[in-house]
């Protein structure tokens, strides 16, 4: 057998004293997709850095085809043939693709003329290669998110790259692009190009992958054919225990109708025709692949990009939102996914993060009451069980379950009577992960509508009193809590009847 | 035609206004009156250049006056000195250019936010200039203006001149890697930095060009006459990023042309014979400018209101 | 910032920029009251350390004090406001205008005044808030639109002077032992340091300076926050404008030109972050002091006196204190970033 196209040995890497990887080994043998499947959090995108050259490992080998590689650079590894497909891809809006693709392929060297015909030849030839119908002459900014992909495969395969990374390729496409998209990853096979394929979605580790990685707490807990493993294996090697059993039970029977929504839609994002409601007393699960239109959804219901069409109805009253200010008064608050820059303000102490949305209550006559405001925070450091040295300690330095807790507490403070939660546990560790469920559930118990976003889908199984599935901006179904994941699955693809 | 809509638009308020005083006041399209505003302008136009550069690179220059009054006292003493033209010239241009550099150190090796830099050398520069000048004005010898030439002759030496670099700068920005890299980073630097270009060193070589402009236009301003005047470029950040902003370089970078930026410096240089034909005393210049400045940024954010929704 | 609820290591960084500015003031006036000579209205040589010439630094102080304390509130939302000193030379305009040329007594002029710099700080706060456009160039843009509008009025040429004594006793007089306009200043900063250091609008501020849109998702109205603070700096700037003219006794078009940028300076001097979120109150008064005592010592130097260039050495070395400000702000950081890429590994090459 030839060498293998890449080959880590015993990488270990921390950060501040927290291992990110501990150890691991991992291959990557010509013409082959390896999946790398993990939690978040796992180590996976630390991996990644560490192929890329963005990140030194502390400790262990990295051979290229075969080569002993020290002191990888980014841009020594492009040169050696990595290419790496983010979730977001780093392109320029401003430019045109020709122009992108160029940047990326054409050497860094200031004083060399542009040729822009040959530009647009070579960005048409290679979007051709993977099927795409984008014109060379688009400006980025003016392309969907899964059409920025495509840009960014087609700047791998110019580059001649040998290893292509793509990090959850498809988690915003749609069925057809991901169609094209598989067809695409296995040309590169074909042609010998090793893929490294992180993904969630494990129908699609099945069908494209041959080999698999599990990561777990940064250590990698095997690799596998996919022939000899099955899902429910799977699952097992990234949890590591029985998955239902860590979710708390419903103990309450819902009460009155909290939130309805009728007809929901706005022209500002894909929302259209979004209708169902959720009760007192209720965890409401919202299932759906990303770019559904689950945050947006939760975006308008909080008044940042405002309804325009349907009637959103919270406690029978039907209510207008144009702002957060407006949602917050009637008694929603939001939980949002991306915590380091809308959960919490990292710069500022958990106290000021914990009292910022309650202003009003606990600072009367808007004077800053610092006892106040220290006891309203060590009453829910204790409560939520948030792990800092202090009221005083900077939002930035806690660790991403506490800092969602930071989060939460800030909301809960509101008394909220319709509290959003979305991807509540994303990046959280295992530990803060099930005192966030147990946090909700004794929400619910005390009779708070719960509205939960959630793309772990054993999560929003174990944790859902009724599971609504948006798919293409809009409720696709309802189904109560206990429902099938396969059923849940396949609704949220459109494969379902 | 999208791309360029906002260029066009500029160019379509130019065409008005030169048809309004076409009508209003036909006296203004007289050749020796224009030639005279075209060569006051050609300096301005040689600014404004790199003017467009540093704001497609997302920064700003706001100490391009104090700089190019440095440069004209400077070059006007070394002239006086005896030094000839030609060194005179590149002596002007080097000082320009160290004055950039110093700017560009500050932004792009230490990172500081380009107003305040920019601020501070402003009023460096000009307390600097008047604490060792005084005020004092700097007497040219003879051979200077116009470069010996005759004044007709230096004229259109000059407006050709600066023509003709904002048509290097026009093809550079378009088909020299370097000037696509200037987008590149305006437009995103951490995409920059992966695409293997060094944002650092893009803002630095900006900064510096946009000092040896200074410094050249320093230069093209004192030939025109037989004194410097130590005040000459109070001002001047103000008209040129006035023609770049309504000439539709976006002040968040990556976006714009000098072409749009020219049309823009003609339409804010009619301004001031506009108002003299149309009777409105000059003192309103200065409003008036501030006023298309604002106009300009109001449609473009109106624009992007529109684009988001 | 001096509150109970503040992580200690930060406390005491800003306690120690505060400190080491506190020294750096005292050095200053040690030195002028050391080298410092000057000559007094009877042709009598006295010292720096006159109770006559410390009245006459806090004097010259109010003016770019106040539009420094108007601008703290800015910087700390990450704003910026260019347009201070024109507003200043406007709202002068204006004044003088009301009173000599429309006849109004002082009282109605002076509030007349206000509202105009209340309707400058609207036009700022308007096309931030509304049109989200950067401040950087809508208040450069005004900038320019105020003065210009300045000098257009008066036509570059009309100074409006004669103001009855009632008047100038703001500028020129003393009130319970202290400049009249002190108390004014001393107000401003009390009020603009409660608003600041002790209520949920000075929160609000520093959250939006810290992160705008994790102040949205906060529920905080930033919109309103932010419009607030540029109508303030408006008003002030009015107040301002109302102080410099009664001092010099004539409203010009010229007035406060260039103030904008000694008021920048102090503010980032006193260790307000030009990026947001970081400063305070007392830091903007510690700066406003050390660049009047700088501008004040420097005229009675005898070196600078024979040069004549006080105020041009002044504004030199202010524009050179804000780069070493600026400097000195970064540069910790800045070093231990390459510290910690030299320490791990080799650096990663530039290409």
């Amino acid at each position: 057998m030839s060498a293998p196209l890449l080959e880590l040995r015993r990488i270990t890497k921390s950060y501040a004293g927290v291992h990110a990887l501990r150890g691991v080994d991992f291959d990557l043998q010509p013409g082959e997709v390896h999946a790398l499947l993990g939690e978040n959090g796992a180590g996976k995108s630390t991996l990644i850095r560490v192929v890329t050259g963005a990140h030194q490992p502390d400790r262990g080998s990295i051979a290229i085809e075969g080569k002993r590689v020290t002191n990888l650079t980014p841009s020594a590894a492009q040169q050696l043939g990595v290419a790496c497909i983010y979730q977001q891809p780093a392109l320029f809006p401003d430019l045109t693709v020709a122009e992108n693709i160029a940047l990326r392929l054409e050497p860094s060297t200031g004083l060399r003329l542009v040729h822009w015909s040959a530009r647009r030849e070579r960005a048409r030839n290679l979007l051709a290669r993977i099927g795409a119908s984008i014109s060379p002459e688009t400006e980025v900014r003016a392309l969907s998110m899964p059409e920025q992909q495509l840009v960014e495969i087609a700047c791998a395969l110019g580059a001649g790259a040998r290893i292509v990374i793509m990090d959850e390729p498809t988690a915003s496409l749609t069925q057809k692009e991901q169609h094209l998209l598989f067809a695409v990853v296995r040309d590169l096979r074909a042609s010998g190009v090793g893929v490294i394929y992180i993904s969630h979605r494990l129908d699609e580790i099945f069908t494209l992958a041959d080999r698999v990685t599990v990561l777990r707490d940064g250590e990698s807990v095997g690799t596998s054919l996919v022939g000899d493993i099955n899902e429910a294996g799977l699952i097992r090697m990234m949890v590591g225990r029985e998955v239902t059993q860590i979710y708390p039970p419903a103990e309450t029977e819902p009460g009155e109708v909290v939130l309805a929504l009728k007809g929901i839609g706005s022209s500002a994002c894909p929302v259209h025709d979004v209708t169902f409601d959720v009760r007192a007393g209720e965890v409401f699960g919202l299932a759906g692949l990303v770019g559904a239109g689950r945050t947006e959804l939760a975006r308008i219901l909080f008044g940042l990009t405002p309804a325009d069409r349907g009637e959103i109805l919270l406690n029978g009253r039907p209510v207008i939102l144009h702002s957060p200010q407006e949602a917050v008064a009637h008694g929603i608050a939001y939980v949002p996914e991306d915590r380091r820059r809308h959960g919490v303000v990292l710069e500022m102490p958990i106290a000021q993060n914990m009292s910022m949305a309650v202003h009003r209550r606990i600072f009367p006559g808007t004077w800053l009451r610092f006892g106040t405001e220290r006891r309203h925070a060590l009453d829910f450091i204790r409560d939520l069980a948030v792990k800092a040295y202090g009221p005083d300690a900077p939002g930035g330095s806690l660790s991403g379950g506490n800092q969602q807790k930071v989060s939460l507490a800030r909301w809960l403070a509101t008394k909220p009577k319709l509290l959003i939660l979305d991807e509540p546990t994303q990046g959280v560790d295992v530990g803060a992960k099930s005192e966030i469920h147990k946090i909700v559930r004794r929400l619910a118990k005390q009779g708070l509508a719960v509205l939960l976003i959630s793309s772990d889908l054993p999560e929003v199984l174990g944790m859902s009193d009724r599971i609504g599935i948006m798919r293409g901006g809009t409720i696709a179904a309802v189904l109560p809590g206990k429902a099938d994941a396969q059923e849940v699955m396949a609704l949220a693809l459109g494969t379902a009847k | 035609m999208n791309r360029y809509f906002r260029e066009l638009s500029v160019a379509g308020a130019l065409g008005l206004l030169l048809a309004l005083l076409a009508v209003v006041a036909p006296a203004f399209y007289q050749p020796q009156p224009l030639l005279s505003l075209a060569t006051r302008e050609a300096p301005t136009l040689v600014v404004a250049c790199g003017m467009a550069l540093v704001i497609i690179c997302r920064q700003i220059d706001i100490s391009v006056g104090s700089q190019f009054s440095v440069c004209s006292v400077g070059a006007g003493l070394l002239a006086a000195h005896g030094w000839p033209a030609g060194l005179v010239l590149l002596a002007s241009v080097s000082i320009g250019a160290l004055l950039g550099a110093f700017n560009g150190v500050l932004i792009a090796g230490l990172r500081l936010p380009s107003i305040v830099v920019t601020l501070a050398t402003l009023v460096s520069l000009r307390q600097g200039l008047n604490l060792v000048r005084q005020g004092e004005f700097v007497n040219l010898p003879d051979g200077l203006q116009w470069f010996g030439l005759s004044q007709t002759d230096g004229q259109w030496t000059l407006v050709a001149f600066a023509l003709g670099l904002l048509l290097v700068f026009a093809v550079a920005l378009r088909y020299l890697s370097a000037g696509r890299f200037v987008y590149a980073v305006g437009t995103d630097t951490e995409a920059a930095r992966l695409a293997g270009i060094n944002p650092q060193r893009v803002t630095f070589a900006v900064f510096v060009l946009m000092g040896a402009l200074t410094g050249l236009a320093a230069m093209m301003n004192i030939i025109q006459s037989p004194q410097v005047q130590p005040l000459s470029g109070n001002g001047l950040e103000l008209k040129v990023i006035a023609a770049v902003v309504v000439g539709g370089v976006a002040i968040s970078g990556g976006r714009g042309s000098v072409w749009g930026m020219f049309a823009g410096l003609l339409l804010l240089a009619c301004v001031s014979p506009t108002l003299t034909h149309l009777h409105i005393e000059a003192y309103w210049e200065k409003a008036i400018q501030g006023a298309i400045i604002l106009l300009a940024v109001v449609a473009d954010g109106l624009r992007s209101r529109k684009e988001n929704r | 910032m001096r509150t109970a609820s503040t992580n200690s290591a930060w406390k005491s960084a800003v306690f120690s920029h505060e400190g080491i500015l506190f020294l750096v003031l005292v050095a200053e006036w040690v030195f002028f009251y050391h080298f410092g000579t000057t000559v007094n209205r009877h042709d009598v040589v006295v010292g720096f350390g006159t109770i006559d010439r410390q009245f006459d630094i806090l004097r010259h102080s109010c003016e770019i004090g106040l539009l420094a304390l108007a601008l703290t509130p800015i910087i700390l939302t990450a704003g910026i406001d260019l347009s201070v000193g024109s507003l200043l030379g406007l709202c002068a305009i204006l004044f003088g205008m009301l009173w000599h040329d429309a006849g109004l007594s002082i009282p109605v002029a002076a509030a007349g005044a206000l509202v105009v710099g209340a309707l400058g700080g609207g036009l700022n706060a308007l096309l931030i808030t509304w049109l989200r456009l950067p401040p950087l160039i809508v208040t450069l843009g005004t900038y320019s639109l105020f003065r210009g509008l300045a000098e257009a009025i008066t036509r570059g040429a009309v100074t409006y002077t004669d103001f009855p004594a009632s008047f100038l006793f703001l500028g020129q007089e003393r009130w319970y032992g202290l400049p009249t306009q002190a108390w004014i200043f001393l107000a401003v900063a009390a009020l603009v340091g409660l608003l600041v250091h002790r209520t949920t609008y000075g929160r609000s501020f520093r959250a939006i300076g810290f992160s705008p849109e994790g102040a949205r998702y906060a529920g905080l109205p930033v919109g309103r926050r932010l419009a607030l603070v540029y109508l303030i700096a408006g008003v002030v700037s009015a107040l301002a404008a109302l102080i410099y003219t009664s001092r010099l006794g004539q409203a010009k078009a010229d007035a406060g030109t260039g103030y904008e940028l000694f008021a920048i300076t102090a503010v980032v001097l006193g260790g307000t972050s030009i990026f947001g979120g970081v400063g305070s109150v007392t830091g903007t008064l510690l700066g406003v002091a050390a660049i009047a005592v700088l501008k004040n010592g420097l005229a009675c130097l005898p070196v600078v006196m024979r040069m004549n260039g006080a105020e041009e050495l002044s504004g030199m070395l202010t524009g050179a204190l804000l780069l070493l400000a600026l400097t000195g702000s970064v540069l910790p950081k800045y070093l231990s970033n390459w510290r910690a890429s030299h320490h791990s590994a080799r650096p990663q090459t530039p290409t």
